[in-house]
């Protein structure tokens, strides 16, 4: 067992992962999930998907792809939740682009925000302190 | 602490991947890094001095680039066949960097430990 046990730990490595691209018009988020998804279930740890620059554009509730359309958004919300890897946004990034969460919404005196309950808020600081932690950084 | 080089390839106006580039080094910095830039292709022009990018409605930060010793990043270094292609010598550049051929930037590619390409 501790011989099988031992070149598997080896081969775990630390991701962050970051998207730069929106959830429609480019490949780049659908690249990035599928990356994200094959390196969990290869047991690898996800540190934290970060969103940057057009990237942001995938945590808005106000996507309505076509009903018979793959749902990047649905499907980043599925794997936030089956497996506990926080999505994080670059505020800045987001709210020059429109995506507002019900805090900035509030703090700013307006009346709608489109920023899923799956997203969190947070600054490039984030990403930087998770760059830290992980083995490899894999941009999208 | 890491090192991290953050790589401008596309031009200063049109997109904004240069400031979100420039945001990212000046944060890194801050937060201990060890940041170096590297200006390739379309990327050198941000180093063209005496731009105006206010008047098609973009944000000057281009002048944001002379803040650079401030934040300890000084390794800055520019693609010596970009520049020729894009007809830039030496004194039309804003900033102090260090000339290099394709073998250096692909050496300090190597010596990093993230690449992030704006």
């Amino acid at each position: 067992m501790a011989l099988l046990l031992g070149p598997f730990l080896l081969l775990m490595s630390k991701f962050i992962i970051q998207v730069n691209g929106p959830a429609y018009g480019t490949s780049a988020s659908v690249n990035a999930l599928r990356f994200t998804q094959a390196a969990l279930m290869g047991g690898h740890q996800v540190v934290c998907v970060f969103f940057y620059q057009d990237g942001v554009y995938n945590s808005t509730d106000f996507s309505l792809p076509a009903s018979d359309e793959y749902d990047v958004v649905e499907h980043w919300q599925q794997l936030a939740v089956q497996h506990r890897v926080p999505l994080v946004n670059c505020v800045s990034a987001a709210l020059r682009r429109g995506i507002v969460s019900e805090q900035d919404a509030n703090e700013n005196a307006l009346n709608h925000w489109n920023v899923s309950q799956s997203f969190i808020m947070g600054g490039l600081g984030e990403l930087i302190t998770s760059i830290e932690s992980a083995d490899r950084l894999i941009s999208f | 602490m890491k090192k991290l080089c953050i790589l401008f390839r596309s031009a200063p106006q049109g997109t904004v991947k240069g400031r979100e580039g420039l945001d990212l080094a000046l944060l890194s910095a801050s937060f201990e890094q060890e940041v170096s830039l590297v200006f390739v292709d379309e990327g050198v022009l941000h180093l063209l001095k005496d731009q105006q990018p206010e008047l098609i409605g973009g944000k000057d930060y281009i002048s944001t680039f002379k803040a650079l010793p401030l934040y300890d990043i000084e390794s800055v270094f520019v693609c010596k066949q970009s520049l020729a292609e894009y007809g830039l010598s030496h004194g039309l550049l804003s900033i102090p960097v260090t000339v290099v051929n394709d073998e250096a930037i692909s050496a300090h590619l190597k010596s990093v430990d993230e690449v992030l390409v704006f």
